[in-house]
C-alpha cells in the first residue's frame, strides 16, 4: 500500500483545544534556557497504540478531555505561546491558549494498521505540525486520538522539544493517564514565577572551540524546522534478549547494553555509508531520568561527542568500538549552553542529525501511560526535525515494545536509502532482523 | 478665599439642609397633615367630655337594622378591598448555573481560534479589538461544541448545552429549597434563539416528572430583555392561581447561535455571549412569606417596537453569504437610552420618593411654561433603591446607563463583575448581578433592588424588588470560590 494511502485511510479530522481550568495568572512567563533554545528545531512524536477494550473504546471525548484541565493546571506552561523579547530571544507567555486536540478515524483494525511499515505508520496519527510560521499562534504541544475500525484506539502526542527533553516530555502525558484513572492531581505545582523576562548579561563570545555535536542552520526566523536535503523515513529494530546477551558476554564484558548497541550501529552504518561521508564523528545524548512526579520542564540532557581519529569505524572491531563508546565521550554540554547569545538566543542549532546521534532514551518510560488500568501494546517513538546525519533512538530495554521485553530496541531516523542497507547489513553481520 | 462659582451652588452646605429638610417635608406630607388634625379631633372630644358624646350617639336614634346594615356594609367593603389588592408575589430563592472550568475560554483560545476559522483579516482584527475592550475576563465559559474549529453546533450539542445548563441550577434550587417537583404549578421558561420540538420546558417536564396539569409556557425570541417578561407572566398567573408556585427559567443557548462570517455589525454576539442559566422559584403561597428572600414589587415593561429604527436595531439575518447572525445596527446605545428614559418615565412615579417627584414636576412646568432651555431635572434614582442590577449587556450599556442615571461605580459593580467573570449571559445576567450582590454581605432587610434589562424589539423591562430578610452570604454558588478576589480594576485595553 502506497504512503499516500495509508495517510488517506485516517479521516474525519476535528480540532478543538483545551485549556488549563484555572487562570494561570496576570502577564506570567516561564523562561526558556540556552539549553532549551538549542533544542528548540526538534519534535518528539509518540503513538501509543491501545487494543480493543470496552473500557477505552466506551470512553467519550468528554471523559477523555476532563481530566485535562487539572492536568493542565499542572503543566500551564506548555498550554502558553512563545513571543519574543525586546532583543529577540523566545520564551514561553504562559497565557492558558491551550493545547490542540484533534479526533479522527481510521478505516482499518489496528491490527491491518501494525502491519504498515514503520515509516509511514506513525505519521498519519500525530499531528506532524510545527512552530510557525505564526510563532504567536502555534500550539507546543499536540494530542490526537484515532479510533479504529472494530476498536482500538491510538493516542498520537506530539511535544515540542523546546519545552523539555523527551523525559518530560513523557512524563507530561503520563500524567493525564493516570488523572484519567481517577489519581488525585499531584500537590506540588509549577511555581507561577516570573512575570517579566528576567535580563541576562550579555556573553562574551565563547573563547573556548566550536562544539562538534551541534550544526549551527541558517537562521529559521519565524519557522522552527529545517528541511532536509535527502527524503529521512524512520524504522524499527528489535533485538533480542538472548542476541542481546551474546553479543554482550562473546565480546564486551563490562560494556552497558545502550554503549554496545549504539557501536553496532555505529559500525553498520559507517559500513553503508563507506565511500561517502562516514561518520567519524557520533553525538551521543543521555536523559537524566527525573522523578515521574514531578512536573518540571527542562531540557537535562547530556550531550557529548565521540571520534574515531583516523580509522574508519568498519575497520575497527566492534569490541574495541563499544570501549570507545563507553570510555572516550568528551562532554560537551557546558559548550552547547555557551554558544547561544544570551540576548537574542541565537544562532539556531540542529543537535539530532548534525552529526550520526544516539539517543539514550533509557528514562523516557513510555510504557507509563495507561488508560484506566489498560497499557498500550505497542508504541512508536520518534523525533521529527533531525537532520540528515540521521540519529539512532536506543532503547536498551525494549522500553518501547510495552510487552515488557528484555531485549533491546531501536527507532532508526536515517536517509530512506540508507535504511535498507543497514538492514541487509544487520542481518548479514550480526544475525539481526 | 475665592467664592465658589455658581454651579457648585447646590453642594454649599447651607443648601445641602434645605434639601434635606424639603425631602422630609414632602416625603412625609400626609403624617404632617394628620398629626394637626387628630390633635384637634382629640382635644375636641376631651373638651366635650363623654356625657356629651353619649348624648350624641342617642340623639341619632339608631334601632338594631340601622347598625346591622352599616355593619354588613362596612364589612361588605372591607372584603372586597382585600379580595381586589393583588396577591403578594415572593421569590422563595433561585439558583444560577455555574460554569465548570473545562467550558472555559481564555482571551488569547478565542483570538486563536478566530484567526484559524476566519479567513478575512480585517474581521480577525475587528474581533482583537472588541475583545481587548469588552470587559470580559479570562474565565467566561462557552459550550463545549464552540472548542471546535470551526465550532461544531448539531441539535445535539444545543440540547446537551441546555441540559446542562438548566438542569444543574434547578438540581441547585430544589437542593437549596426542598422544593418537590410534583409540588411546581407553574412552569415559564425563556431562551430566545434554541427553540426546538419538544419544547425546553416539555424538556424539564420530562426530566424532573412534573405534573400532567402543569401551566407550562416556553417564550422565545424575546431576546436578553425575556427574563423580565418571563417574570412579568407568572406574576399575573400568580394572581389568577391562589396558593401556587411558579418555577421560571432564564437562559441563552448557545452552542446553535456561532456566526460563522465577516460581517462586523454580527461578530459581536461572538465575542461577549456566554454560557448561562438561572432557576427562580415564585409564589403566592402565605406560609413562603416566612421563607422569602424578597418580594416583587413592580413590573414596568416598556416595549419601543412600533419605532421602525428601534425595531431593527437587534435583527437577526443572513448576511451576503448565507450566515445567520445577529446584527446589531449603530444606533443601538442612542436607542437604549430612548427605551430606558420611556422606562423611567413609567416606574418613575411607582417608586420615587414624593419629594422627587414634586421637584421633577416643578421642573417639567417651569421648562414648559418658563424657559424651555432650563435643563431637565434627573430624578435621583439613588434615593428610590439600595441596589440596581444593570443587564451586562456589555461595556458600552453599562457606561451609558451609569452617565445617564448619574450612579456611582458601587452602583454598577455588580454588572461590570458579572460581565467580567461570566460575560454577557443575556437574560440570566441580572441574577448573577443579584448573586454577586448578595454573596458580597450587601443585601439586607427592607432594600430595594432595581433590575433593568434590555433586549431586542427594541425592549427595556424593570422589575423592582423589596428584600423580605438579610441574606445569608452564600456558600455555593457561582461566585462561592472567586468572590474574594473581585471587585477587579477592568482596565480600558486589556493587552492580549
Amino acid at each position: 500500500m502506497g504512503v499516500n494511502s495509508d495517510a488517506a485511510a485516517v479521516y474525519g479530522h476535528k480540532l478543538s483545544t483545551v485549556v488549563p481550568g484555572s487562570v494561570s495568572g496576570e502577564a506570567v512567563v516561564h523562561e526558556l534556557a540556552d539549553v532549551d533554545l538549542v533544542m528548540k528545531l526538534h519534535y518528539v512524536r509518540t503513538v501509543y497504540y491501545f487494543e480493543q477494550h470496552e473500557t477505552i473504546d466506551g470512553l467519550t471525548i468528554v471523559d477523555i478531555k476532563k481530566p485535562m484541565f487539572p492536568w493542565l493546571n499542572s503543566y500551564f506552561p506548555v498550554t502558553g505561546r512563545i513571543r519574543r523579547t525586546e532583543a529577540g530571544r523566545p520564551l514561553i507567555k504562559c497565557n492558558d491558549c491551550g493545547v490542540r486536540i484533534v479526533e479522527a478515524k481510521c478505516c482499518r483494525t489496528l491490527e491491518e494498521w501494525l502491519r504498515v511499515p514503520h515509516s509511514a505508520r506513525w505519521r498519519p496519527l500525530v499531528p506532524d505540525k510545527v512552530l510557525g510560521p505564526e510563532l504567536h499562534f502555534s500550539p507546543m504541544v499536540y494530542v490526537q486520538f484515532t479510533k479504529f475500525k472494530c476498536g482500538g484506539t491510538a493516542i498520537g502526542y506530539s511535544w515540542s522539544h523546546v519545552l523539555g527533553d523527551p523525559v518530560t516530555g513523557t512524563n507530561c502525558i503520563n500524567l493525564w493517564g493516570r488523572l484519567l484513572g481517577g489519581n488525585p492531581p499531584p500537590k506540588s505545582l509549577l511555581p507561577h514565577s516570573a512575570r517579566t523576562p528576567t535580563g541576562r548579561p550579555a556573553r562574551q563570545a565563547p573563547a573556548s572551540a566550536t562544539p562538534l555535536s551541534v550544526k549551527q542552520v541558517e537562521p529559521v526566523g519565524d519557522f522552527w524546522l529545517v528541511t532536509n536535503a535527502c527524503k529521512m523515513a524512520t524504522d524499527s529494530i528489535t533485538i533480542t534478549e538472548s542476541r542481546l546477551e551474546r553479543l554482550q558476554s562473546e565480546k564486551l564484558n563490562g560494556v552497558p547494553a545502550f554503549e554496545m548497541i549504539s557501536a553496532l550501529f555505529w559500525r553498520c552504518l559507517a559500513s553503508v555509508r563507506r565511500g561517502g561521508r562516514e561518520p567519524r564523528v557520533v553525538t551521543i545524548c543521555r536523559h537524566k531520568p527525573r522523578a515521574k512526579r514531578c512536573a518540571q520542564l527542562s531540557n537535562e540532557q547530556m550531550i557529548s561527542t565521540v571520534s574515531t581519529s583516523a580509522a574508519s569505524p568498519v575497520d575497527l572491531d566492534l569490541a574495541e568500538l563499544a570501549q570507545l563508546v563507553s570510555k572516550q565521550q568528551v562532554d560537551e554540554t557546558k559548550l552547547v549552553e555557551e554558544s547561544i547569545d544570551g540576548d537574542g538566543g541565537k544562532p539556531d542549532f540542529v543537535v539530532y542529525g548534525a552529526n550520526l546521534t544516539f539517543v539514550d532514551m533509557e528514562g523516557v518510560d513510555l510504557s507509563g501511560l495507561d488508560i484506566k488500568g489498560e497499557k498500550p501494546v505497542q508504541v512508536d517513538c520518534v523525533i521529527d526535525g533531525v537532520g540528515d546525519e540521521g540519529a539512532v533512538l536506543v532503547f536498551p530495554r525494549g522500553a518501547d515494545a510495552g510487552g515488557g521485553s528484555k531485549g533491546g530496541a531501536a527507532v532508526l531516523i536515517l536517509p530512506e536509502d540508507q535504511i535498507m542497507k543497514l538492514k541487509e547489513v544487520l542481518k548479514r553481520e550480526f544475525d539481526i532482523a | 478665599m475665592p467664592r465658589a462659582p455658581l454651579p457648585e451652588f447646590s453642594s454649599s452646605v447651607r443648601l445641602k439642609y434645605v434639601k434635606l429638610g424639603y425631602q422630609h417635608l414632602v416625603d412625609n406630607f400626609v403624617t404632617f397633615l394628620s398629626i394637626p388634625v387628630m390633635v384637634a379631633v382629640g382635644l375636641e372630644l376631651v373638651r366635650r367630655g363623654p356625657q356629651e358624646i353619649v348624648g350624641l350617639w342617642r340623639a341619632l336614634e339608631l334601632d338594631v337594622i340601622h347598625i346591622l346594615c352599616s355593619v354588613f356594609v362596612i364589612i361588605f367593603v372591607a372584603t372586597v378591598y382585600f379580595m381586589s389588592r393583588p396577591r403578594p408575589v415572593y421569590l422563595v430563592e433561585y439558583a444560577c448555573f455555574k460554569p465548570p472550568s473545562n467550558c472555559r475560554v481564555p482571551f488569547s483560545t478565542f483570538m486563536e481560534h478566530t484567526r484559524l476559522i476566519n479567513s478575512d483579516e480585517k474581521s480577525v482584527q475587528f474581533q482583537m479589538r472588541i475583545l481587548e475592550r469588552s470587559g470580559l475576563g479570562e474565565e467566561t465559559c462557552l459550550p463545549p461544541a464552540n472548542h471546535y474549529i470551526p465550532p461544531h453546533p448539531t441539535m445535539e450539542a444545543s440540547r446537551a448545552e441546555a441540559q446542562l445548563v438548566i438542569f444543574s441550577a434547578i438540581d441547585d434550587l430544589i437542593r437549596k429549597t426542598g422544593l418537590k417537583p410534583k409540588d411546581i404549578d407553574i412552569l415559564v421558561v425563556n431562551c430566545s434563539l434554541f427553540s426546538p420540538t419538544p419544547s425546553l420546558s416539555a424538556m424539564i417536564i420530562n426530566k424532573y416528572k412534573l405534573r400532567s396539569n402543569i401551566r407550562s409556557f416556553n417564550l422565545s425570541g424575546m431576546g436578553c430583555s425575556a427574563g423580565l417578561i418571563s417574570i412579568d407572566l407568572a406574576r399575573d398567573l400568580l394572581q389568577v392561581h391562589p396558593g401556587s408556585n411558579a418555577l421560571v427559567i432564564s437562559t441563552e443557548i448557545i452552542t446553535p447561535n456561532f456566526y460563522a462570517g465577516n460581517q462586523r455589525a454580527m461578530l459581536l454576539p461572538n465575542c461577549l455571549f456566554r454560557m448561562g442559566a438561572a432557576a427562580i422559584l415564585l409564589s403566592n403561597r402565605r406560609r413562603d412569606a416566612g421563607r422569602a428572600k424578597y418580594r416583587l414589587v413592580h413590573v414596568v415593561r416598556t416595549h419601543k417596537g412600533a419605532d421602525d429604527r428601534a425595531y431593527r436595531c437587534v435583527y437577526e439575518e443572513e448576511d451576503a453569504e448565507g450566515h445567520t447572525g445577529i446584527s446589531l445596527s449603530k444606533d443601538l446605545m442612542a436607542i437604549a437610552g430612548e427605551a430606558l428614559k420611556s422606562n423611567i418615565t413609567t416606574i418613575g412615579p411607582l417608586v420615587l420618593p414624593m419629594s422627587e417627584q414634586l421637584l421633577f414636576f416643578l421642573t417639567l412646568v417651569a421648562r414648559k411654561l418658563i424657559n424651555p432651555k432650563r435643563k431637565p431635572y434627573i430624578p435621583d434614582f439613588k434615593k428610590a433603591f439600595e441596589h440596581l442590577c444593570i443587564h451586562a449587556g456589555g461595556r458600552a450599556v453599562i457606561d451609558e446607563l451609569q452617565k445617564n442615571l448619574e450612579l456611582s461605580a458601587e452602583h454598577v459593580e455588580a454588572s461590570r463583575m458579572t460581565l467580567h467573570r461570566f460575560g454577557n449571559t443575556s437574560s440570566s445576567s441580572l441574577w448573577y448581578e443579584l448573586n454577586y450582590i448578595e454573596s458580597k454581605g450587601r443585601m439586607r432587610r427592607g432594600d430595594r433592588v432595581w433590575q433593568i434589562g434590555f433586549g431586542s424589539g427594541f425592549k427595556c423591562n424593570s422589575a423592582v424588588w423589596k428584600c423580605m430578610r438579610t441574606v445569608k452570604t452564600p456558600i455555593d454558588g457561582p461566585w462561592s470560590e472567586c468572590i474574594h478576589r473581585y471587585p477587579v480594576h477592568i482596565p480600558e485595553v486589556v493587552k492580549l
